[in-house]
């Protein structure tokens, strides 16, 4: 084990950015593993820079940790200098906390946040002596999975032992207790299997089966074990105000992504955009109180001395007191030099107005998703804001000073005509208009539009629609690189490869997961890093799984097809869902759910999930 | 206002993090500690901390300095008190002393010890003789990347004193002193000469290198 120890200490020296790996920061953990009757590492499959700017890592390392008979240690996907070291030298995959090996865990358990990251999950495994099917690991750890990805299981579903769906915070102390349990009675892995099996939440794959039709389609997937449920419920956090959030936060010596202070101050939107996923999967809308936000933020700055909160959200400007909210913080904070940052800014001229004040202690960019260019389409993804709101906020953000803007766009939504993707061209020109009416000229501004591609996602009213095929997105990007063409405006468009294969995965079945293997053995990781992706080496890999690509992520579903995440329940049901894709195509919107309730369903999912409903008054209109 | 000098160490376990993420470890440390730092004037005001010239990423220290300008009235013993309770595990100041606010830090490093161990990869015979003709000749050149391209420098310009402090099989533990101020050559570019001269003999990244004292005037 030294011996291990002084192995890996001497690659340090021979890496870029070795405290990727060297752990140690302030609030990390040590323990004595011997001290603890479980093991569990936190595998983020990504770099160290991203995987620590993640909420979810932060609350459930820290939430574990706090448990006297659990060790929670951290692992990252090794970027690639350090992967050719450890395989040249055959060092397994070790955390960062004690540097011991991934296999030697009693847990191993991956935060799934983008389909493209699923190569990183296999190639972590084989990097940590694990082997990459579930079926052979007799002896080895528990490889476990949740996260937003993992709503769609089916993919990983011969790579992972068991998923969890939903919120963490109470199962995963279920899970550690029955294990705790299993462990002392020295149980067989299937005996744990079976126990976990009926905690709420938890899938176990290979207690299902996918059966397929002649056209490829799902026939059915169900139980081929008693006892296990027919449909796995997701679970959800019911008392939000005092469930656990960290009083502290690990700080990195490096930078990092979001290197601030994280702090979540509700779960849940109500907004109901049709193409996002996160709107539909976190309901309900639960808040913190302000005062409980309040205390959490005094606890945070004391113990990581940050110079930043954030305050986190789906949709922060939402938060039903944001305005005092901020007000005291900013009284509170403002002669330590302690600033608070907000994710995503809503269009309309109040939120201006509010950053406008934030901006006082700490300088803030400015980023507003109008996501499609014409009044049309943004009805049929119900993004509830006109182009007047738009052309409101933006010219209240250049009479405040503002000089740089960023404008974010998807291109390649459902019905999305030519017409559409020039309005985003239309719209840019004329808040540069905007611009010149406030400051007399356009000198120093500078208009930033971005476009992602559409994704269709499990559990959205679009998860029925397809993907424009890649030589569409292709054309509409390079029509808007034409139209965008200005000395104050730059464009930026995301890989078309990338979302494809997004789109395959993120509705893909079992075969797709075969395909994933395939493509991880002939090479591919880090696919979601433009410098990675090799998109021939998956061309092979779906050919030589027998998987046609096309068939997932081109096309258009009919509304009585088996999906492979129909075995899931989210609480947001498939009648709300089908009525909303409906609506889409009539152009109709369907209002903030704040106003009143539009059935979706997570109401009536479980005893005591409640809504949270705002005093009426503070409901932004649209 | 009032400047306080402070010096501290970084043990094995920080010993990877860069001169820039050791500024913001500080500054976050003052945070914790509620204490009050001066701030720069102007525009962009940050916070009045400074430091001596940056250690290699790598190294371990036992004798840094760092500078800090207080808004507040604490005394140099308790705010070594409060700091060290915020400091992260490896790092710790061990000196903390009031100096006049015009006196600069950087006037006042004059020269820096330093203890640098590396592997042999291949026999090297009569190292101590060898160590001793190295450091006589006239002029140790040495080829130093700067801003403005490629430079030739002389090390003996910078080299106080250099010898051997064991000599093993496989590896050589070496007492280095040179002069110290920003972009002077550091220890790893005498290292890297002195390899040169010996014909390739080091495993030039299995070094571990110590800096035991700052010579402060
Ligand atoms: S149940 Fe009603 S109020 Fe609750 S999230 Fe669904 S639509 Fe909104």
């Amino acid at each position: 084990m030294e011996d291990l120890k002084d192995k890996i200490d001497a690659l340090f020296i021979k890496v870029n950015k070795p405290t990727r790996y060297t752990g140690g920061e302030l609030n990390s953990y040590i323990k004595n593993p011997e001290d603890v009757k479980m093991r569990f590492a936190f595998a983020f499959p990504d770099i160290y820079e991203v995987g620590m700017s993640h909420l979810g890592l932060r609350i459930l390392y820290h939430l574990l940790n706090k448990r006297e008979d659990v060790y929670c240690e951290r692992v990252f996907a090794p970027w690639v200098d350090m992967e050719k070291l450890i395989r040249e030298k055959n060092i397994p995959l070790f955390s960062l906390e004690t540097k011991t090996p991934l296999h030697k865990f009693d847990f191993v358990g991956f935060t799934l946040q983008y389909e493209l990251s699923y190569t990183n999950v296999i190639n972590m495994l084989d990097l940590g002596g694990i082997p990459i099917l579930s079926r052979e690991r007799e002896g080895l750890p528990f490889v476990i999975a949740g996260g937003p990805c993992a709503y769609n299981p089916s993919p990983l579903s011969e790579v992972i032992d068991f998923f969890v769906m939903g919120e963490g915070e109470e199962v995963i102390n279920e899970v550690m207790d029955a294990y705790v349990d299993w462990k002392e009675k020295k149980g067989e892995r299937e005996e744990f299997l079976e126990i976990v099996s009926q905690i709420k939440g938890v899938y176990v794959p290979k207690y299902y089966i996918e059966e397929y039709n002649k056209d490829g389609t799902i026939k059915d997937i169900r139980p081929i074990k008693k006892g296990v449920p027919e449909k796995v419920k997701k679970r959800i956090v019911k008392d939000f105000e005092n469930v656990y959030h960290p009083e502290e936060q690990i700080v990195p010596f490096m930078d990092i992504v979001h290197d601030r202070i994280m702090l979540e101050v509700f779960r849940g939107c109500t907004r109901g955009c049709r193409f996002c996923q996160a709107g539909m999967i976190y309901r309900p809308l639960r808040e913190k109180s302000k005062e409980k936000i309040l205390e959490l933020t005094d606890k945070l700055v004391k113990s990581t001395g940050y110079e930043e909160i954030s305050l986190a959200s789906l949709s922060t400007f939402d938060y039903s007191q944001i305005e005092d909210l901020i007000k005291e913080l900013i009284e509170k904070y403002k002669d330590k030099g302690v600033g608070i940052s907000i994710p995503s800014t809503r269009v309309d001229a109040l939120s201006i107005n509010l950053l406008k004040e934030i901006q006082k202690v700490r300088k803030t960019g400015l980023t507003l998703a109008p996501e499609a260019g014409t009044q049309r389409l943004r009805d049929v993804i119900n993004k509830g804001i006109t182009e007047e709101d738009i052309l409101e906020a933006t010219k209240e953000a250049f009479s405040a000073g503002w000089n740089n803007i960023k404008l974010y766009f998807m291109i390649g939504l459902p019905t999305e005509t030519i017409e559409d993707v020039e309005g985003i061209a239309d719209l840019a020109y004329k808040i540069v208009d905007n611009y010149k009416k406030v400051r007399g000229n356009v000198k120093n501004l500078k208009l930033t539009i971005s476009t992602s591609t559409f994704v269709p996602k499990p559990f959205t009213p679009f998860q029925w629609a397809r993907q424009d095929s890649i030589k569409e997105i292709i054309e509409k990007q390079d029509l808007l690189k034409k139209k965008l063409r200005s000395k104050v405006l730059k464009y930026n468009w995301h890989n078309p490869y990338m979302s494809f294969l997004e789109a395959v995965i993120s509705r893909g079945d079992r075969k797709v997961g075969r395909a994933i293997i395939k493509a991880w053995e002939k090479g591919c990781k880090f696919d979601g890093w433009e410098e990675y992706l090799n998109y021939e080496k998956w061309e092979e890999a779906f050919k030589e799984a027998g998987v046609n690509p096309y068939f997932y992520a081109n096309r258009e579903r009919s509304l009585e097809e088996v999906f492979p995440w129909d075995v899931i329940d989210v609480g947001v049901n498939k009648r709300f869902l089908i009525r909303e894709y409906k609506k889409s195509q009539e152009r109709r919107i369907t209002p903030d759910c704040r106003l009143y309730c539009t059935g979706c369903g997570v109401k009536d999912f479980d005893e005591g999930v409640v809504c949270f409903e705002a005093p009426k008054k503070q409901i932004y209109k649209r | 206002m009032k400047r306080l000098r402070n010096k501290y160490t970084k043990d094995e376990r920080v010993r990877f993090i860069s001169h820039l993420d050791l500024l913001r470890v500080f500054q976050r440390a003052l945070r914790r500690a509620d204490i009050k730092v001066a701030f720069s004037q102007g525009f962009n005001p940050h916070p009045k901390i400074s430091f001596g010239p940056a250690l290699v990423v790598g190294a371990t220290t036992e004798a840094d300095y760092m500078d800090v300008d207080l808004e507040e009235e604490i005394s140099a013993e308790e705010f070594k008190k409060r700091m060290n309770k915020v400091l992260p595990p490896g790092i710790k100041i061990v000196e903390s002393y009031e100096v006049d606010v015009n006196d600069p830090l950087s006037k006042r490093i004059k020269a820096a010890e330093y203890i640098l161990k590396v592997n042999f990869k291949k026999n090297c015979k009569d190292v101590e003789n060898k160590l001793e003709e190295f450091i006589k000749r006239d002029a140790i050149e040495l080829e130093k990347e700067t801003k403005s391209g490629k430079k030739m420098i002389d090390l003996k310009f910078y080299l106080l004193d250099l010898k051997a402090l064991e000599i093993k099989e496989g590896y050589l533990k070496l007492y280095i002193k040179l002069k110290l101020e920003e972009g002077v050559p550091n220890p790893l570019n005498l290292l890297k000469a002195l390899n040169e001269y010996l014909g390739d003999v080091f495993e030039m990244d299995s070094y571990k290198l110590h800096r035991k004292n700052i010579i402060l005037e």
